[in-house]
């Protein structure tokens, strides 16, 4: 009986509307992720369900028939027609991201005991994780066509001599393209994606970690001030308000700025040591590849990247001020601090897995009104040409951190600090007093 | 007597309440006096500090302060002013020299004023060698008194303190209250308090002034309230205070 009274009261106490309130924009946040992401990867893994495969092979039909028909017994194949080798414009004919094409003169080559050629066209995709698994069954296909033509090639009469048939054991040379925007290079669009997706994703893990540690510290300083009554203090005393406004916001930028820095140095290292070294590899090869493409970083791209930072960076600590400064009690910050962490990691979770860009309008629209998706998208658009809507993004963020500050500044000047809250409990606490004392 | 304090009609209302937190109060605080506003909890005494101290704008009425207007002129204000909130703390992280320091330096026009004021807090919190020491590991009573020394250390015209001892146990709230009453008559300053503990304020304020709902019912001397009312002390002048309005 006491326990149950006690577990009672506990749970009373544990689940305030504010609790209650934040447990469902989870749960709502959470189902709509789940639908949103659900489409991305649908639409990868159809896609990954057939290899695509164009033969252009004319050298001997019947071979490349035969060949083709036990393909497609072990693999689910699309086939296509291709009308000339400019394969980028192709593939975007086609409206497809990769094709295997198995070029004129293949099966004579194979047929004369030489290994034949198979180009290998991919798209190098820049946006989500998944986007990079549609290139798999493509490119397995290849393994399939080799390890057919090598069982057709023993069993089968083609008048091959013993040598000729030990060197098929290797039939099948893949060149491997990776095309994008048109532009198409000779490398591999598997380790181009991957180091795409190496660069994209360190931006907005820093751009996570500093929103969430700056975001968490000036919230817990002011609204530790406003608990402590240290606020009061110092809102009376002779400081111009907006002065003690901006030496707040100021030095949590320093502090988050300071974080950064400390971040940069230790991405760098991570990254160094990942897999031998990925700066190093990067001026190689597959770095080459990538300014061929067109997807690599200049250096005005970094400054705009920089100038974006700082807004993102600001708006967190902004709303993250006037949020903290409405909070009455440590519930209340925990909860806000809660709504303040989801409105981060959402857009983060979202850019992580899926591409925003291709996402329905109104998942899009959702995903935009959130400042920090820009922040996350800005590495990928500043990549990928997309200026548009770099400068997009970058112009709402200006937009939305001016409000922000307007909400900060009326806030500071006015009031509204000790007449607003969200501390709904305190509130009833109060009258339920007022009138029990006042009668 | 000029006065240091004078309000007419300072009214508050909270965004979304259809009541009035405190309405229509008037009264006025003379220089060097020790003026105290006692009511129950909620009757509005926060409100009207918060008001006095600049922090809230009124829904209408006016006070002057020194002079100034409250309504045109806070800044002027808060030069003149120290306040010092109901259960206020400090920054735990500060030592407590750290914090006088800090807090003077927003007052003081030069270093030497501001060296003047942090000595003063030293002397008047009497805290000694526990200065040095984070307020982290302050008890209750110490912060209270090192708050006390902060707010008085630059001599402000008015200070303006909520509940000041509420919370504390009897040898502080008694060192809390002999500190205030000192102050008052050596430095001619004058002290706005408010507490809902009336037999404290009897022995500390020069005049009370009764509130409930909001409403100031009367104001006087602790003498000529228990004299009117026929009371032995501040509660029973304040339960027949109570009483009476709402008969009336
Ligand atoms: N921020 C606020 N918002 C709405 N109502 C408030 C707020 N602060 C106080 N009140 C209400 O105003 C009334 C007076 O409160 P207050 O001035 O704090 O009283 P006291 O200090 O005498 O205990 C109470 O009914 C209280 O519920
Ligand atoms: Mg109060």
């Amino acid at each position: 009986m006491q326990f149950r009274n006690l577990l009672k009261k506990e749970l009373r106490e544990l689940f305030t509307l504010q609790v209650i309130m934040s447990m469902l924009t989870s749960v709502v946040l959470l189902v709509l992720m789940g639908q949103m992401f659900g489409g991305a990867v649908d639409s990868a893994e159809e896609q990954s369900g057939a290899a695509n495969i164009a033969v252009v092979d004319t050298s001997n039909p019947e071979f490349m028939n035969q060949v083709m028909s036990v393909v497609e017994q072990n693999l689910k194949v699309s086939k296509y027609n291709v009308t000339s080798d400019d394969y980028a414009s192709e593939l975007k004919r086609l409206e497809i991201d990769n094709l295997v094409v198995i070029p004129e003169g293949f099966a004579e080559s194979i047929l004369n005991g030489e290994p034949g050629k198979i180009d290998f066209i991919s798209t190098v995709k820049v946006g989500g994780l998944t986007s990079s698994l549609s290139t798999i069954t493509s490119s397995a296909s290849i393994s399939v066509i080799s390890h057919v033509i090598q069982t057709m090639v023993l069993s089968g009469n083609y008048g091959l001599t013993e040598t000729q048939i030990n060197t098929l054991w290797n039939n099948v040379v893949a060149v491997e393209y990776a095309t994008f925007d048109g532009k198409i290079v000779n490398a591999s669009a598997e380790e181009i994606t991957g180091n795409v997706m190496m660069q994209m994703l360190i931006a907005p893990l820093v751009i996570f970690f500093l929103l969430f540690m700056a975001s968490q510290m000036i919230m817990t300083a002011i609204s530790t001030e406003k608990i402590d009554k240290t606020l009061e203090t110092l809102l009376s005393a002779p400081v111009s308000r907006l002065t003690l406004l901006f030496a707040k916001l100021l030095a949590a930028i320093i502090a988050a700025l300071a974080n950064a820095a400390a971040m940069t140095v230790g991405m760098f290292f991570y990254m160094d040591g990942l897999s031998g070294g990925i700066m190093g590899e990067l001026t190689g090869t597959a770095g080459d590849a990538m300014s061929q493409l067109g997807l690599s970083l200049g250096v005005m791209d970094y400054i705009l990247f920089g100038v974006q930072l700082f807004f993102t960076i600001a708006i967190g600590l902004g709303i993250s001020l006037i949020l903290g400064a409405l909070a009455t009690d440590i519930k209340s910050v925990q909860s806000l601090l809660m709504t303040m962490m989801m409105v981060i990691l959402v857009p983060f979770a979202a850019c992580l897995i899926a591409d925003v860009n291709a996402m329905s309008p109104l998942f899009k629209t959702i995903m935009y009104l959130i400042p920090f998706t820009h922040s996350y998208m800005a590495i990928p658009n500043l990549m990928t040409g997309q200026m548009a809507l770099f400068w997009f993004g970058l112009i709402y963020q200006i937009i939305f951190f001016a409000v922000v500050m307007y909400f900060a500044v009326k806030m500071f000047t006015s009031d509204k600090l000790f007449t607003m809250s969200f501390d709904f409990s305190n509130r009833r606490q109060r009258s339920d007093v007022r009138r029990q004392s006042g009668k | 007597m000029s006065h240091i304090l004078e309000c007419t009609g300072l009214t508050k209302r909270y965004p979304k309440r259809d009541v009035n937190a405190a309405e229509d109060i008037t009264f006025s605080v003379n220089e060097g006096e020790i003026f105290a506003i006692i009511g129950p909890n909620g009757a509005g005494k926060t409100t009207t500090i918060r008001m006095i101290a600049t922090l809230l704008q009124p829904t209408s009425g006016e006070a002057q302060i020194g002079g100034f207007s409250l309504v045109k002129e806070p800044e002027k204000i808060r030069k003149i002013i120290t306040y010092l909130p109901d259960e206020a703390g400090a920054y735990k992280g500060m030592t407590g020299i750290h914090y006088l320091e800090f807090m003077a330096s927003l007052f003081a026009e030069n270093p030497k004023q501001l060296e003047g004021f942090v000595q003063r807090g030293e002397e008047i919190c009497k805290l000694g060698d526990k200065l040095r020491d984070k307020i982290g590991s302050y008890s209750r009573g110490m912060i209270r008194k090192l708050l006390l020394a902060r707010a008085v250390m630059t001599s402000p015209k008015l200070a303006i303190m909520d509940e000041a001892t509420s919370g504390l146990d009897v040898i502080n709230a008694l060192e809390i209250r002999r500190m205030i009453k000192e102050l008052a008559v050596s430095e001619n300053m004058a002290f706005l308090l408010s507490s809902h503990n009336m037999l404290e304020i009897e022995y500390l304020a020069d005049r009370v002034a009764l509130i409930t709902d909001g409403k100031i019912s009367r104001v006087g001397t602790v003498t000529e309230l228990k004299a009117e009312y026929n009371a032995r002390n501040l509660e029973e002048v304040f339960e027949k205070a109570v009483s009476n309005n709402a008969i009336s």
